[in-house]
């Protein structure tokens, strides 16, 4: 008994001794320079982006991604005629650079766990349904089968030794279902090096965060509600150190005679996915897994999505909407999402 | 008839122009940093990175933002914000929809505008 109350006594102390110390390191957190915040916007990779870091170091730190991110797109815009991807493309092989290298292997590792749902090679197809000039048209059965047969991401051949990628005959590459996620990642690294321990990139809407906010609250990420034009939220994920984003069909599609068809093209059917969800919003620390996932789980369909996640659950979380305006969410989001909306989650 | 397929010929060009960088390139702005609600939110306006106006929520206006290569017909209403219409080929920025939280932006790429709630 007096054991037990000399214990309590104990630990009152410590754990008061302990918030001395946290607001002791609060405190002086606030003295140096950690809020100083710079901002700023830059029209790269096909998107807006906005860049955001705190302290000594933000400013310098904003202007080196910025930076990088444009040094990335030279080397993997599809139409940049001296990019690496575009010489590939146009020559069926091509010497690479470590960044791609990096990019490629991520692709691949994806595209091998989600059995192809991702793959870089769809290109062709994108190019066909017009999605990548605007020239937008819906193709016969017969020319889909044909590029169809190029989509195959195995086929490519990455030698790491010579620094060399190699395609089959007709196939093409394009990284915009993961260069964004990618180039946020490698972000995040760079500041972590520079010592900033606070900021926030959104790349045309994905976005990532490092640590927490300056005040040592979480980042509160607003997800929209798919399909709703009024401007109504889904939710809120209040994150630190993660990558959140989101695929959905419904800002880029086109419409013809009637039906609409949107840009997330079925690796299966080479027509867009009509899975049943109509948005899928990852969450992990890995921005270029979260990039690749968004689009897999989307064109997955539910079950799919689900037994994905069971399989994966250490790499990632996820809010899943379906077409008839159900919410799904994986548990480990459950104290971190907020919403008006009812919601079921995914346990394991 | 002739004049008209011009115009569709030349915006067309334009849109290629802007747009093959990234295949997949999406500008969806499905998510965003959600930021501290005040009572004097704006609305600013930005054209190829530079400030050109900038209005309160609480404002009823219509307005035409002359971006880079055409016009969006700017609208903000019992505090949303939209565009009614675009010059732009692709009407990703109106299809954006409305917008009324800050943090939230519409874009439009080929004009090289961002309205942005703050």
């Amino acid at each position: 008994m007096f054991d037990i109350r000399k214990m309590e006594i104990k630990r009152k102390i410590s754990v008061y001794i302990a918030l001395c110390f946290i607001v002791t390191l609060v405190g002086c957190k606030k003295e140096a320079d950690v809020k100083k915040e710079y901002s700023q916007g830059v029209f790269a990779m096909d998107t807006y982006m906005t860049l955001t870091a705190y302290g000594e170091k933000g400013e310098e730190g904003v202007n080196e991604a910025i930076e990088e991110i444009q040094r990335l797109e030279q080397l993997w815009a599809v139409t940049s005629t001296t990019g690496e991807v575009s010489q590939i493309n146009k020559n069926g092989s091509g010497e690479i650079s470590q960044d791609t290298i990096e990019i490629v292997e991520k692709a691949q590792e994806i595209m091998e766990d989600t059995q192809g749902a991702f793959d870089i090679t769809i290109y062709p197809l994108m190019e066909l349904w017009g999605f990548t000039t605007g020239n937008y048209q819906v193709p016969k059965e017969e020319e889909r089968n044909e590029r169809l047969a190029l989509v195959c991401g195995e086929n490519i051949v990455l030698n790491k030794e010579d620094k060399t990628l190699t395609l089959e005959m007709g196939q093409k590459i394009d990284f915009g279902g993961i260069a964004k996620g990618y180039t946020s990642g490698k972000i995040m690294d760079m500041w972590r090096e520079k010592g900033i321990t606070s900021g926030i990139v959104s790349l045309g809407g994905n976005v990532q965060v490092l640590g927490t906010k300056p005040d040592g609250t979480l980042w509160k990420i607003g997800v929209k509600k798919p399909g709703d034009t009024e401007g109504n939220l889904l939710g809120i994920l209040s994150v630190s150190d993660c990558a959140v984003i989101t695929s959905g069909g419904y800002e880029r599609y086109f419409e013809e005679d009637g039906v609409s068809y949107h840009h997330i093209l079925d690796t299966d059917t080479g027509a867009p996915a009509d899975s049943g969800l109509i948005s899928v919003t990852i969450v992990s620390r890995d921005g270029a897994l979260a990039d690749g996932l968004s689009t897999a789980l989307f064109t997955m369909g539910k079950e799919d999505a689900i037994t994905y996640w069971k399989e994966h659950k250490q790499e990632f979380e996820a809010v899943l909407v379906e077409e008839s305006g159900e919410i799904w969410i994986t548990e480990g989001l459950e104290d971190k999402f907020s919403t008006e909306e009812s919601y079921q989650i995914i346990e394991e | 008839m002739k004049k008209l397929v011009n115009v569709v010929k030349d915006k067309k060009a334009d849109f290629i122009l802007l747009s093959g960088l990234f295949g997949l390139g999406v500008i969806f702005l499905f998510i965003f940093l959600v930021g501290k609600n005040t009572s004097s939110q704006s609305v600013v306006v930005q054209v190829d990175g530079e400030v050109v106006n900038s209005f309160s929520i609480e404002d009823n206006i219509s307005y035409t933002i002359e971006g880079k290569q055409g016009s969006n017909e700017l609208r903000i209403e019992n505090k949303k914000v939209y565009l009614i219409h675009a010059d732009c080929p692709d009407k990703l920025c109106v299809n954006t929809g409305k917008i009324q939280y800050v943090g939230q932006s519409i874009i439009c790429l080929p004009n090289k505008v961002v309205i942005e709630i703050k």
